[in-house]
Formats: structure tokens, sequence, C-alpha cells
């Protein structure tokens, strides 16, 4: 622990800076008066406001409870699908990410070296007119698309990809390669759809991939499997590592990384061979039912025991399992499947394995692989069409990943372009609530690239590494303090509204988004008022109010029509377990098995993933989740430890190809011999981080850069290192 | 909810993920100082040799007992055991002499050296959520866990409840309600799938202890009075003796003195 100031200090803290700096003080406060107009305040201020949380991307309903214009504590909204009453330990913490006291409550100019941490305090006009001035000038001289855009998954990204292609460039980094390109690119080509939707209310036999659900927190899917286990539903994890997931699990399957798909392959195998697929499904709504079964003779469970080191005869039992289950079985995809380059096929697999069992659109199915068009019902500020873009995209989508959705891109691809100057060299980036020093691997290099850049701005609520190496910060509202674009869930679109006023000079994206295009000569783009406005124009066609939305948190979108055609989004319109697309594009129509490379007898597979209290690079600050969190520490198995006459909480050096880190060792019993495993997130190397810098070791410094041809996804397991005692 | 005649939570370890939303949310909700928390996380961990594990973690925090320990140990009666369940603590007549600390089985009560002297409040312990439960919600531990380990309700029908579920799942659970019986009753009930004392639960009689010391204690005056009254009889004996025997001794030496004054005499 860094840190015992008590919380109520960081209230006190928070308080006194934001009516230091708080010029928006002088207005009357807009929150309460909107909170108060709807009823969810009292005359003292006092009272509850739903909203929504954004402490990952769930994006979980919320109830604040507020006290004196401040958010004193969270509940789940029960009226939200995704919360249903509840939210997990890091949507509780959610008012620490507001009152965080190493928030950026001004605007910043950097006036050190890059990574000094030196800034100078700034006003809004002056940091937007330089952010401005930078990205015309090279826009000037080197053309819109040596501007770079990043940006991760968030409700105002609408309008930041809104400014990226006004801008008119076309490298748009989001750090979905880093995450599930393998999953949404397999289903595209299989369903159509980029993430089926899972239904456990029938399910009784769940096949998990390394899906840790259990501390990679959806909370009402992970609510929805705990109850699926309680009623007797029986699950089948596959994980190098016995994570709580496994724990809860009816078999845990510790295979050997990289070789998931062998196993699925297998268990296609038996299913083909056997005929114990549901056969009238496959017929009427799959490509590839004629061939499948010779496609598939080679991979036997004896093969796959070679690979997998499972036996045959458990591989067999499983895939009988999994077919006597019929459609209440569920493959599930998975979400942070960039694990190995054949992650893809893995997924492939997967999505070949619900086919089969029919559970697809089926009555009682657990997946939906229904094309949700998801906010088809709002309105939209009216805007010109956008310049056209001709420059190659610097991540290489399409010209060089031909199957990758131009939406996910190729995220490490595009820092090594930016090393490379390869096909044109970038020279400003910038960057909305997003670190990708700390989540793009190999992180020297990403060093370097930034040390490239003319220019780089970042917006974020907090000093994050990506900030701390930026020229111009903006500051953010945190989510409870500004609105979002409007979120469609099902036959509601819940809204994310103040809570608080805005501490410092903090103001939302959809404001700096706005201020930006205008200065940029885009102001066409950005035709809203304020957030409001924005808000009030997505909601005319549905003929609802404002008022009506902030008094509820949500409003009710009509129900689309259900046509009882069962059609895919495919180009042949079925489910496409042979898929011409992929042939075409010089890959393996069928899902197949790829070899992966294998450590070195005195290597380990690094691994990575998630505890329940941080999301990815963002959380390590929040005091109450630092708190509450694990010392983050090496996986080692107790055995192999012992054999390297390591012990717990020895320091040890970690090296891979590419970097170094020295951290503690934890010698568990739960990680196979040949894995070692680190958390990721932590390691953070800015200093305006004072809860977060200098704790545990950061993955990212050791990942090696690996893209996947076809989904353009980041190996992040197909590291290997070396242990050694510091 | 508000009509609920004994408050009490029920905690199924073979639910519970490890999460710690239980945790934050108590803090949050009751401003716990970041260097304090009112909700632990008990139990093994993982055990076995790879690949054969398993885990048992459980979250706990004040038992709430039928009869608390803390309560009788308290010399200034700083705890009550309300009627409808929760043991409260009063930081007003709090003396700090940690008694309770020792008196609890569980390690609940927590001694607060920094706020002690200056604020008065010296033990740190959870309250049940009374801003809550008053006011028809549920505990703050309990309304966010997200895989419903944690539930609140009548203590019978949680009771009920969990027999249920072993009875439904025998192969899962221990065949046990810990706190049904435990120290005469807690309402913090836990079902398991490991042993309790794994989870780092005591092995307490059904009989709580302080209901013997407590017993043991209600005879001091009778037993006061009574041995007075037979030490009062003993001495009163004794001294009746002694006159008697100071008496005859009397007569023995005035008898001595009259011999021996005949033989002077002589």
């Amino acid at each position: 622990m860094t840190q015992t100031i008590s919380r109520r200090d960081f209230l006190k803290m928070g308080a006194a800076t934001a009516g230091a700096l708080a010029v928006g003080s002088m207005l009357p406060p807009k929150v309460a008066q909107a909170a108060r107009g709807a009823g969810h305040l009292n005359a003292e201020g006092d009272g509850f406001i739903p909203s929504m949380c954004e402490m990952c991307v769930w994006r979980c309903g919320l109830v604040a409870k507020v006290v004196d214009g401040k958010v004193v504590k969270l509940d789940g909204n029960p009226e939200h699908p995704h919360s249903r009453g509840k939210l997990c330990p890091r949507g509780q913490s959610g008012l620490m990410n507001t009152y965080d006291p190493d928030r950026v409550l001004t605007p910043l100019v950097r006036v050190g070296k890059r990574g000094e941490g030196l800034f100078r305090k700034a006003s809004w006009e002056e940091a937007l007119d330089i952010v401005a001035a930078n990205m015309l000038k090279i826009k000037e001289q080197y053309g819109p698309e040596a501007m770079v855009f990043s940006s991760t998954h968030n409700l105002s990204q609408v309008q930041f990809e809104n400014l990226l292609y006004a801008f008119g460039s076309p490298n748009y980094g989001t750090q979905r390669s880093l995450c599930f390109n393998a999953m949404i690119t397999a289903f595209q080509l299989t369903y159509g759809v980029e993430e089926p939707a899972r239904n456990y209310e029938d399910v009784e036999f769940i096949l998990m991939v390394g899906r840790n659900m259990m501390e990679a927190i959806s909370t009402s899917e992970t609510g929805e499997l705990a109850h699926a286990i309680d009623r007797g539903a029986k699950l089948v994890y596959l994980d190098p590592r016995y994570t709580k997931t496994a724990s809860k699990a009816t078999e845990w399957i510790p295979i050997r990384p990289g070789t998931d798909s062998a196993f699925l392959l297998a268990m296609i195998n038996i299913i083909t061979q056997n005929e114990l697929a549901d056969c009238d499904f496959v017929k009427k709504y799959t490509v590839g039912c004629d061939g499948i079964v010779a496609e598939m003779q080679k991979y036997t469970p004896a093969w796959a025991e070679q690979i997998t080191g499972i036996p045959a005869a458990t591989i067999e039992r499983i895939a009988r399992e999994y077919a006597a289950a019929k459609h209440n079985a569920l493959a599930h995809p998975g979400w942070r499947t960039s694990n190995f380059i054949n992650s893809f096929q893995t997924e492939r697999a997967i999505a070949t394995l619900n086919a089969l069992s029919g559970n697809v659109l089926t009555a009682g199915g657990c997946l939906s692989a229904e094309v949700a068009a998801e906010g088809a019902g709002l309105g939209a500020p009216k805007q010109p069409p956008y310049p056209r873009i001709s420059a190659l995209r610097l991540d290489g989508a399409p010209w060089k990943y031909p199957l990758v959705p131009l939406k996910l891109g190729v995220f490490q691809e595009l820092r090594d372009a930016i090393l490379t100057g390869e096909p044109y060299q970038a020279h400003g980036w910038f960057i909305s609530r997003q670190n990708p020093i700390l989540s793009l691997p190999d992180r020297a290099k990403t060093l370097e690239a930034f040390g490239k850049m003319d220019f780089i701005a970042t917006v974020d609520i907090i000093m994050n590494d990506t900030a701390w190496f930026s020229d111009v910060v903006l500051p953010e509202a945190s989510y409870l303090e500004r609105y979002d674009p409007l979120l469609p869930v099902g036959d509601k679109a819940f809204l994310r509204q103040p809570v608080v006023e805005p501490q410092g000079e903090a103001k939302s994206a959809l404001w700096i988004y706005k201020q930006l295009g205008e200065r940029l000569g885009l102001g066409d783009f950005f035709q809203y008022k304020d957030e409001e406005d924005y808000i009030r124009q997505q909601l005319k066609p549905l003929r609802v109010s404002l008022e009506e939305v902030i008094e509820k948190g949500y409003a009710e979108m009509p129900e689309e029509e259900d046509d009882g055609e069962i059609t895919f989004n495919t180009p042949s319109g079925k489910i496409e377990i042979y898929s011409e697309t992929l042939k075409n594009a010089g890959f393996s129509p069928w899902p197949t098995w790829e070899e992966p490379p294998m450590p070195k007898e005195d290597e380990f597979y690094l691994l990575t993933g998630k505890v329940a209290q941080h999301s990815q690079f963002g959380t390590q600050n929040n005091q109450l989740l630092h708190k509450y969190s694990d010392e983050p520490r090496l996986w080692m198995n107790a055995k192999t430890a012992s054999q390297l006459g390591l012990e717990m909480d020895d320091w040890v050096a970690v090296t891979s190809a590419v970097g170094q880190v020295h951290t503690k060792l934890l010698a568990t019993e739960a990680i196979r011999p040949d894995c070692v495993y680190l958390t990721a997130g932590y390691g953070h190397l800015s200093k305006g981080l004072k809860t977060a810098y200098g704790v545990g070791a950061s993955d990212s410094a050791l990942h090696v850069t690996y893209t996947d041809p076809i989904s353009g996804g980041q190996a992040l397991s197909q590291t290997f290192v070396t242990v050694k005692k510091a | 909810m508000t009509d609920i005649k004994h408050h009490a939570y029920l905690f199924d370890a073979t639910r519970c993920i490890d999460c710690r939303a239980c945790m934050v949310a108590c803090s949050v909700e009751n401003n716990i100082d970041m260097d304090k928390t009112r909700i632990w996380v008990a139990g093994l961990g993982v055990t076995g040799e790879y690949p054969i594990l398993q885990r048992g973690t459980m979250v706990y925090h004040c038992m709430h007992c039928e009869h608390p320990d803390c309560m009788s140990a308290c010399p200034v009666g700083a705890y009550t055991k309300a009627e409808d369940g929760p043991v409260t603590y009063n930081p007003d007549l709090c003396i700090g002499c940690r008694y309770c600390m020792n008196a609890c089985p569980f390690g609940v009560p927590h001694f607060d050296y920094d706020k002690g002297i200056v604020d008065g409040a010296f033990i740190d312990k959870c309250t049940f959520c009374p801003q809550r439960i008053y006011n028809g919600q549920e505990p703050a531990c309990v309304q966010t866990c997200p895989t419903d380990a944690l539930e609140y309700g009548e203590r019978d029908e949680l009771i009920k409840r969990a027999h249920e579920r072993i009875a439904a799942h025998p192969d899962r659970y221990i065949d046990h309600v810990y706190g049904e019986f435990e120290n005469g009753g807690t309402s913090y009930l836990i079902l398991s799938h490991v042993p309790f004392k794994d989870l780092g639960l005591p092995e307490l009689p059904e009989t709580p202890i302080n209901e013997v010391s407590e017993k043991v204690m209600e005879m001091t005056i009778p037993f006061a009075l009574g041995w007075g009254a037979v030490l009062t009889a003993v001495s009163a004996g004794v001294a009746a003796y002694d006159k008697k025997l100071a008496l005859s001794k009397v007569e023995v030496k005035n008898g001595k003195s009259a011999e021996k004054k005949a033989e002077e005499s002589k």
C-alpha cells in the first residue's frame, strides 16, 4: 500500500482543488438543476440519480447516491439488463475514479522533455488552439494521413471517429487487435455477427476456452454463469491456469498454451465422424455440411492428445457430452482471444461447434447470432459527407490484412509503421482515453514511436502513462461528471448523465471533440450546441424528451419486428463453416490446425490475464481497487520454482526477446509447470499516478509483437521468457 | 424487507468468486478509512497439488451472534444485541479496554489505534447497514454480490433455504449450516463445499461459551453470599470454638497454677 490517506481526506482535497480551479463554479450548477428538475435531488441537493458505469466496457446501469453535491455511493441499477441491481468491485469503486487525487483538472502543456512530467497549466482556449494549430500544421505539411488517431471503446467514440474521418485520416488505432480481433473476425466470417449473444437460461453444458468469466467479470453474464453452475449445468474450462473460473468449473483442463484449436478440432472430429450433430439444422443452415466429415477426419483425439497433452479419451468424452446436450450446449466465444497466431482458428472451431449443436437461433438455443442494429432507431446531428481518403492505412488493413474489419484495425502494426516510416511517415498522434504506452506489446518500441512524433495530445481524466509522454493533456470529465451519447440495449436506450458537477475545468469528450473540430475548420461535422442538445437530437425520432430520460435513466425504443426468417449476414446467408471468403483471401476455408511455436527448454510461456479488481491499463490508480486487489506477482508453478531455487516473494528478473522486468514471485500450484503469468496493467511509468507508480511489472514490456495475418490479432501468449533470481 | 423479524445473512462459499465487490461496497457505503476494512477474505485459497486443486475462500464480517461474546465481555455495555438480529456497538460508551476483541471467537472487532483517542471510536465492525436495511435496501455487501453468494433476509427462511440447497445438491455441500447452532447461533450463516475450519471458522460448541460464563457470572452474588455465609458460619464456629478453648485453657491455666500453687505451697 503506498498511501494511507483516508478517503474523506481525498473528498476534502477534491473539493478544495475544485473550488480553487473551477471557473464553472461561477455558473449555476447545471447538474443539480437537471437532477432537481427530474426529482432526483431534494432541496438540499441530496438524492439518487440513474446513470451508467464506465469502469469496463460492459456498461452496467448504476444509481448514484449524492449528498451535498458529492457522489457517496454507487449501486447497480435494477432496471438495467447489464447490472440487474449489482456492480462488480470496479463498478463499486467508481467514485474513486472521480475523486482520484491524481485527476488532471486543468489543460496542461508540456514544458520539460517528453516523459519528464513537467507541465504548465493552460486555459482551454490556449490548449485547444495549440492542439488545433499542430494538427493543421501536420495536415498541411504531410497530409491528413500523417495524423494518427486512437481511442478505445467508449460511448463518445462515435464522435471521436467523426473527428478523425472529418479530418481525413485513415489511421485509427483501437485496442481491439490487442483484445478480441480473433473472436470478432471469426464470428463475422462464420455467422456475420461480431459477437453473438449468449443465453444461459436452459444451458446444460458450457465449454469455455480461457474465458475467465469469474475474474474478467461482466456483471450480468458472470451472475448468469454462476446461477447456471448452481443449477447443475456442466462447465468445462480450458486454461493453463487454475483461475477462479477454473475453481468453479465442473472440469478444469490445464491445456498446453496455443493448442486449444487441436482440442476443439478433435471434438468436431468426434461429433462429425459419429454423426452426433444436429443434422437437420446443419444441413439447412450451414455451408460446409458436405465436406466437413472428410475434412475433420485427420483431427482424431489421439492426434490431439499428442499436441495438447490431454488424454484422447477425455477429449472424446467431452465431445460426446457436448453433443448430447444438443442445443443446450454452449461453446463460449470468449473475449480477449489474442493469444496465439492460431487464435483465429480456435475461434473458428468454437463457431463451428456451436453450429453443430444447433444452438443458434433455435428454441432454447444458447447462442444468438441475430444482427442487432444498434442505435438504428436513434437520431443524429446532421453533417456533410466525409472527405475522400486515398492514403493507405498504416496498420495494413485491408491492403496487408484483407480480412481485418476496418473498425478493428491492427494497432501494433500501426505502431510499427510509425517506426519504419512505411508506407509513409506519421507525425502526430491524437489519443483519447487510451493508454497505448502500456497496452501495446513491446513497450520499448512504443516509446520509440512516441519519440518520432512531432506532436502528441491526449485526452484523459488522470495522468496516465500516455498523457505523461504527451505534449498537451486535455482533462476529461469523469463518467460520473458528464453526458455521453445514448446506449441502446435491447428495447431501451440508456443514458449516461452527470451525477455531480465536473471537477476543476474537466469537460466531456463531446465538448472537447466539438471544440477541436471547430478549430480545425470542421464545425459542420459537429452540429450540436452542447451535450444535452446532442442527446435531444438522438431522442428526436423516439419522441421522448431529454427531461424524461434524465428522470428515468433510459428511453423506450420501438421493438424491432421479428420476421421469423433465419438468415445470417454472410455472403451465403448461412453459417459458413466452410468460408469462400477465407479461401479467396488465400487462407484455409475450413477451421484448421496451425502449429504454434513452443518455448525452449529453459523458457516459459508468458501468460497474461485479468483480476476482478482491475480493467486493462486504466484502473490501477484507483485507491479502492488498489486496496482490495492482491499484490501483483509473477505466478510460477511451486515445484518448478523450487527446482530453480526460487522461493515465494523472491525478486526475479523476467526476460523476453524484447525486454526485462523485475518483480516478485508467487509460487503456486495453480499454474502449469511450463508457464508463468503476469496480470496485465501494472508497471506504470507515469509518476503522475501516485498510487499505481512502482507497483508490479508490465507484461507489455516483455511482449514480442506477432500479428495473426487473418484477424490482425496480437499473439499475447506467444512470448517466451526466462526467469532468474534478481 | 422492512417486516423482517430477524435480519440475517446467508453466505454460500460454493458461489463466491472472491471478487471483493462486497468489500469495496462496504468501504464506500460506510466511509471506511483507506487502511481499514470491515469485511475480510478468509480460507486456504488454492489447495492440493497441480493439477488436482481446490479453492476455498470466504468473505466474512461480524457474525451478529445470538449470544454475542463481545457484549458479555464488555464492561460498560457498549454492545447491544437488537431483537431483530444486528449486534451494534456504541462508540460513546466504549472505554477502549479491548475485552471484546479477546472475547470474540471470530476475531471480528478491530481496534482503531488512530481514531481511538481523537474520535472516541475504538472498535470498528460491521453495523448490518441500518441505514439501508431499515430503508428497504439490502446491506451494501449483499446487494452488489454478482453471484448471489451473499443473501439477506429472515433468519429462519435463510436456514430453510440453506438446508434445501444442501438437500438438492448433497454432493456439493458439507451437510451443515454453520451458524445455525454454533455459539448459540449467529445471524451470518455459512454454506461450504470445504470443511468449515478450512474457511478459517472456529469449531464452537452449540452452547455459547458466554452463556456458560454468564451463568457462572450470574452465580457471583449468590455464591458470594453463600460462601460468605459459610465463611461467617465457619468463622463464627471457629470463634465459638476458640472461645471455648480459651475458656478451658484458662481453666487449665487456673488449674495448673492451682496445682503449682499447691506444689509451691508444699
